[in-house]
């Protein structure tokens, strides 16, 4: 006798209440009356209301299966908000054909009011389109019909996916949301971490209940001795669901700001990830993450991570002979990021995990950053240094909100040597010790070791970058003006030119050493690329319009083409800081030579200004010595982040360097 | 002048047909000429391609094509990838991967290139697919030596000759061979073909040796019209199982008509009353024109939706007007058929559209466009319609279809005309202001900027801006001011007549600079340009300027009390063949000033010789538009 159980359940829904207006299918006059929105008349849309419903059922065979339903109605004012009309989901395919994200049930109406009446437009299959975006992604299309300004538009539609991992929930976009109704239910089963960004200057509510699930197993038992006799029995297994639910109203719009760094900073927005399996008695059975160490060691225990590390055979002999006769280990790191940067170049791709193993992408030359830097670390540690990695969450990826995995998604290395240590990114050719690109400069990162044991390093330079200008400036008889400029940038400042102007042909260098400086011949060009990092741009110039003659003075600005021309900071308020990225000072040294026959009739006065009693501070000094002027100014910035409530105080401070740099000399004639 | 608009671009779904190549030649990067490694990122070592025209519907390309790359910006010019689609099969595609020593260090298979949709990033659904070469160079130079099979069955595009393919890309040695074993006669045409050494084998047979790369330069006049082309058609093709006939424009445009575009205007018998009593009692048809154009813009959107023979088939306007959106084919033919329900003509019309001015080829028919509007004919003039802007104002087309050649698709066949020109008075903006200053050197005003032409087409992008980004685009607008406050904006776009005025009340504090007891302004407040064109050593191309426009300044000063001008100029008038620009400083009163300019920009095409003229005479603006008047204050 056989027993066989088909794969029949029934599974009772709680269903919670939605508030009656957003039935699906039903607009009311008013809302399509509506000319603006009644909070934030700017907006060319607004989300009337927006649910989100993630819930897990179980299917015998496949286990729990997620369910994401969506439901939005917005309202779109005018034409600029058509863009909303249209709804692009993204559908995960995983690794195997066999499990990926599916979408059902798309439905949709479009509202509009003719003649006082509501006119209802179907969405339709012509409106929807499917395609293959890559291996790993396919996208559906919904677009709404016949949009016309003021119009409603609604869709509704499921995500079925068998990943138990939950994408970021937004509560935030870039129009207003009205009504906002999120739910999370997850079984006992599995525990997941949540995190509002906290960063967000929007904060929704949440409220957590327990809610009883039923699921109706129905058992088939089939004898087939004699005859086939077929017997139903039920049985019901009875959980409980976690439940999370956010009901909110009048959720302002993300608007972007200049000089913030990334947005994804600070959007609200929710991040969940599986952190334990449970047992009917709420024990642990398996756990995957829960606070920063366990995450830490379980990247590392993976084998494409930590499984990298101990790698070393395949590149042993090509190391040794670079590795001749060099002992100290911060001189052995230096010379194998460098056999790194020059073996195995960046594909542009993200991630800690290594993606095709590091042999072979040392054996193709090319990697992601996984790939790169656990491959330095693996040389490093074959020769008995100290190094290990650090897990990142670039710029763009958002602060980590939460101990996630998914929190991280980039790796750098880190050595160590008599309680120094160096921060290294080999997939960036002109990154040095300390000196990080742009992309990895978010806040902290997380240092993992062999053993388990980890631990926070700051990412930011903790040195001042520093660019120093030296300008001589001539005036000649015909009152153009003609000189040498030096630029010397240490740390980040000469990383980011570098990338700029190395590999320009020398005409480009010229051209784009010309670009807005008004009428000038730049000549004499040479750039260094320093052994210590330092980066040196020096030219000889000759400047045709700096000098103005009115009524037998000439006029002119001391730094001529260099400084500030303008206050970049025009919004009247922010809502986010200001992010300058790294610590920062900026030098120039000026000397002036008069030309025959005048002499001073006024200078700039030397001041100095202080923002917040000298965390940033501005200094310029300006006096006459016999026939020369001489200038020296510093801007000096200790910590990158302003934050907005002081904001107006900034903004006012830098208006004033802005002024400072914009006063005239006036020379008279003798 | 800056043009910020996006006009919702409509690009046809062209089918790739590129090359790449497998020579027998040596790939060791010494192996170059040294003059070919000068103004190039990459070289074409060895390319050939071959097309053969077995029928109507059957062509087969063949590619080989070697390809050093000296740096970074070399990577695009390996051209290592093929578009396909239900018509098109790639039987074939290989590459391998040299180093510089000529060392073979990587080989693709087919099944190693990347295969993804071609969808770009305004369409919102494409059936075209792509099968790209993802490939990270390790070191530079690098050769790549690519080759490919494909087959298709339309031959509406057979793939040009275009053996320099860009800026900073050199030849060795490239060769273009057309075997038609159809028996149908084939179009050829070349372009550009001075100066360049090209040996004609046979009518249909050609090869290049060693064309050097070229520069980049500002204002150069399009790279179709400095490098080779060598273009070629089939009097009979086929395009997705529709067969086609080309011998000439009147031809070609008489399929578009019968086979793609007749049969898709129908719409129903509502539509047709409701547009009906929209025009009754309207006799003219521009008036009739007007209203249906604005019926179909608040009616409709544009979506970029790139299906149906090779792209180029418009959707039925019966489904436009169920669905409310369309792309430009669909929405221009739906337009058409509103137009015709009210008894207007009216043509299907093909274009390049682009801010940069592009032709249809007048002496070639062949299939090309990326972008359709709609001709309504008239006594005087023809007036093109942009269907796929909801706020563009009737018959404006400045900016992305003026002034160039396009195909009328009329029932008679295809006719080339030229759209509208906007000349420099008609592209005008007048700026005026009244500016109270303040003994403290700040100041506030009042300004109008009123726009028209393509000058409109700039400036009407802040319509639909917020008004913190309006802020925020006039703080951009006059950066030459800094703290600057926006106290109102008040903006009128007349679209009858395309003039749009943007009145705004502002205040800045420290506009003057201060030395001593004195105060140093610049009276060209709100219309300062500051760049000046890029310098040549020496210019290796012809320069245009491809439209024409004027600016118009009015701005009256008020000084305070105690303060009296201690210097100022009285003005300066420059004149060349490129433009005239005047300014003049009046004092009115003693304590009313009047700075007036005006700027002309003449539209032309220019030898490289003259060059340095345009640049001074761009300069020379720069100079005085920052000229001073010294204050004292008493």
């Amino acid at each position: 006798m056989k027993n066989i159980i088909t794969l029949t359940i029934f599974v009772s829904f709680v269903t919670f209440s939605v508030a009656q207006d957003f039935k699906f299918g039903k607009v009311s006059k008013q809302e399509l009356q509506e000319k603006a929105h009644p909070i934030d008349a700017s907006a060319d849309a607004a989300v009337l209301y927006k649910k989100e419903h993630i819930t897990f059922n179980y299917v015998q065979g496949e286990g729990f299966v997620q369910n994401r339903e969506i439901h939005e109605r917005i309202k779109i004012y005018n034409k600029e908000g058509y863009d909303w009309a249209t709804e692009k989901v993204y559908l995960y395919q995983g690794s195997s054909g066999a499990s990926k994200e599916k979408i059902i049930g798309i439905k949709g109406y479009t509202y509009n009011l003719v003649n006082g009446k509501v006119e209802k437009t179907k969405l339709k299959k012509d409106g929807i389109f499917d395609e293959e975006l890559n291996e790993f992604m396919d996208i559906s299309t919904i677009t709404m019909p016949n949009v016309q300004d003021g119009c409603i538009i609604e869709y509704t539609y499921d995500i079925k996916s068998p990943f138990s991992s939950i994408d970021d929930i937004y509560f935030q976009y870039e129009i207003p949301i009205n009504q906002l109704d999120i739910k999370v239910a997850t079984p006992q089963y599995a525990q997941y971490n949540k995190l509002a960004n906290l960063r967000a200057s929007y904060q929704p509510k949440l409220s957590k209940r327990k809610v009883e699930r039923k699921v109706v197993f129905t058992d088939r038992q089939r004898s087939e001795f004699y005859t086939t006799n077929t017997k139903f029995s039920q049985s019901t297994e009875t959980y409980f669901d976690n439940v999370i639910e956010i009901s909110e109203t009048n959720i302002p719009s993300l608007k972007e700001e200049a000089y913030v760094g990334s947005m994804e900073n600070y959007v609200s927005k929710m991040s969940f990830e599986m952190v334990a399996t449970l047992n009917d008695f709420g024990a642990i059975e398996k756990s995957f993450s829960s606070n920063w160490e366990k995450v830490s060691k379980n990247i590392y225990d993976s084998d494409a991570f930590g499984g990298q590390l101990n790698r070393n055979n395949f590149f042993k002999d090509d190391i040794a002979s670079l590795l001749q006769g060099v002992e100290v280990p911060f001189e052995k790191a230096f010379v194998l990021q460098s056999f790194v940067k020059s073996k195995v170049k960046w594909n542009g791709s993200y991630g800690f995990y290594s993606q095709k193993g590091i042999k072979d992408a040392y054996k193709e030359g090319s990697g992601n950053i996984g790939d790169i830097n656990l491959l330095l670390i693996s040389m490093l540690k074959s020769q008995g240094v100290n190094a290990n990695p650090v897990l990142v969450s670039t710029k763009n990826n958002g602060i980590p909100l939460y101990p996630t995995r998914r929190g991280f998604n980039y790796v750098i290395c880190m050595v160590e040597d008599q309680g120094k240590y160096v921060l290294i990114d080999a997939s960036e050719r002109y990154s040095l010790f300390n000196v990080l690109p742009r992309r990895v400069l978010n806040w902290q990162g997380r240092l993992i070791k062999e053993d388990g044991s980890s631990s926070w390093v700051p990412l930011m330079p903790s040195q001042q970058a520093v660019e120093s200008n030296s300008l001589n400036i001539k005036i000649e008889d015909d009152f153009t003006v003609s000189g040498k400029v030096r630029q010397m940038m240490t740390g980040n400042l000469a990383l980011n030119l570098k990338k700029k102007y190395l590999g320009l042909s020398q005409d480009d260098k010229v051209k784009s050493l010309e670009s807005d400086k008004g009428a000038i011949v730049i000549s004499e060009t040479e750039l260094e690329d320093k052994e210590n990092g330092d980066f040196i741009i020096s030219y000889d110039y000759e400047l045709s319009d700096a000098v103005d003659e009115i009524g037998g003075k000439l006029y002119f600005k001391p730094l001529l083409f260099m400084g500030e021309k303008e206050n970049p900071f025009k919004l009247d308020e922010r809502a986010y800081p200001i992010d300058f990225l790294i610590p920062f000072k900026n030098k120039f040294k000026v000397n002036i030579m008069l030309p025959s026959g005048y002499e001073v009739e006024a200078i700039p006065q030397s001041e100095a200004i202080e923002y917040k009693s000298g965390a940033v501070k501005y200094t310029f000094v300006a006096k006459q010595n016999g026939s020369f002027i001489q200038l020296s100014t510093e801007f000096d910035l200790k910590s990158p982040i302003i934050d907005s409530a002081d904001y107006k105080v900034f903004k006012e401070f830098y208006s004033k360097i802005v002024e400072k740099q914009m006063e005239q000399i006036v020379l008279k004639k003798v | 002048m800056k043009f910020t608009k996006a006009l919702s671009a409509c690009v046809f779904s062209l089918l790739f047909a590129v090359a790449s190549s497998q020579s027998d030649s040596d790939f060791k990067t010494s192996g170059i000429s040294p003059e070919l490694t000068i103004k190039a990122n990459a070289v074409v070592r060895y390319e050939k391609q071959t097309i053969e025209i077995n029928d109507f519907d059957d062509m087969y390309v063949t590619t080989k094509r070697v390809v050093t790359v000296l740096n970074e910006y070399g990577d695009q010019h390996t051209n290592a990838f093929e578009g396909y689609d239900n018509n098109t099969k790639i039987k074939k595609m290989e590459a391998k991967i040299y180093n510089e020593f000529g060392k073979e260090i990587k080989k693709f298979k087919i099944r190693d290139f990347t295969d993804q949709s071609a969808v770009s990033g305004g369409t919102l659904y494409s059936d075209n697919r792509v099968k790209y070469l993802s490939y990270t160079p390790v070191k530079y130079p690098y050769t790549i030596e690519y080759s490919s099979e494909v087959q298709m069955k339309s031959t509406a595009f057979v793939p040009q000759w275009r053996p320099i393919d860009g800026y900073y890309v050199s030849v060795q040695y490239s060769e273009y061979e057309l075997v038609n074993n159809s028996g149908i006669e084939i179009k050829t045409k070349t372009e550009n073909f001075d100066n360049y050494n090209i040996e004609k084998l046979s009518d249909t047979h050609l090869k290049a040796k060693n064309l050097k790369g070229i520069k980049y330069e500002a204002y150069n006049p399009g790279i179709s019209n400095i490098v080779p082309i060598f273009k070629t058609a089939l009097t009979t093709f086929n395009m997705e199982g529709v067969k086609g006939i080309n011998n000439s424009w009147e031809d070609f445009g008489k399929w578009m008509y019968n086979d793609l575009i007749s049969g898709t205007g129908q719409i129903p018998q509502s539509v047709i009353d409701n547009v009906r009593s929209l025009t009754s009692g309207v006799t003219d048809n521009i008036e009739k024109a007007k209203i249906i154009y604005e019926f179909m813009q608040d009616k409709t959107r544009y979506i970029s939706v790139q299906v149906g023979i090779g792209g180029w088939k418009p959707m039925n306007a019966s489904e436009v007007d169920k669905l409310g959106y369309s792309d430009c084919k669909g929405l221009t033919n739906y337009t058409k058929a509103l137009l015709e329900a009210v008894g207007v003509p009216s043509y299907y019309t093909v274009v390049w559209g682009d801010n940069d001015i592009k032709d249809i080829d007048s002496d070639f028919s062949v299939t090309e466009g990326n972008h359709v509007i709609l001709c309504v004919p008239t006594n005087e003039e023809n007036i093109f319609l942009e269907c796929t802007s909801q706020t563009a104002p009737f018959g404006f087309t400045a900016g992305f279809t003026d002034d160039r050649d396009v195909l009328l698709v009329t029932p008679e066949g295809g006719k080339i005309v030229h759209t509208k020109v906007y000349d420099s008075e008609e592209s005008l903006q007048i700026t005026t202001a009244e500016i109270n200053l303040i003994k403290d050197g700040s100041f506030d005003a009042n300004v109008s900027v009123k726009t028209t032409g393509y000058q409109y087409a700039i400036h009407e992008d802040i319509i639909s801006k917020s008004l913190r980004d309006q802020k925020l685009y006039y703080k951009e607008y006059w950066d030459n001011v800094n703290n600057l406050e926006i106290m109102s904006i008040d903006i009128n776009n007349n679209r009858d007549e395309v003039i749009l005025t943007e009145n705004v009340k502002l205040r800045a504090t420290n506009y003057t600079s201060k030395s001593g007891n004195r105060l140093i302004i610049m009276p060209n407040i709100f219309n300062r340009v500051r760049s000046i064109p890029p310098r040549y050593d020496s210019r290796n191309l012809d320069f245009r300027i491809q439209r024409g426009y004027k600016d118009v300044d009015e701005f009256i000063i008020n000084l305070p009390e105690g303060v009296k001008v201690e210097a100022m100029t009285e003005g300066e008038k420059i004149e060349s063949k490129f433009g005239v620009y005047e300014y003049k400083i009046e004092k009115l009163s003693n304590t009313k000033l009047k700075y007036s300019r005006s700027w002309t920009m003449n539209k032309g095409n220019y030898e490289k010789e003259d060059y340095n003229a345009f640049r001074d005479f761009r300069k020379r603006i720069v100079k005085l538009d920052k000229t001073k008047i010294v204050l004292k204050i008493d």
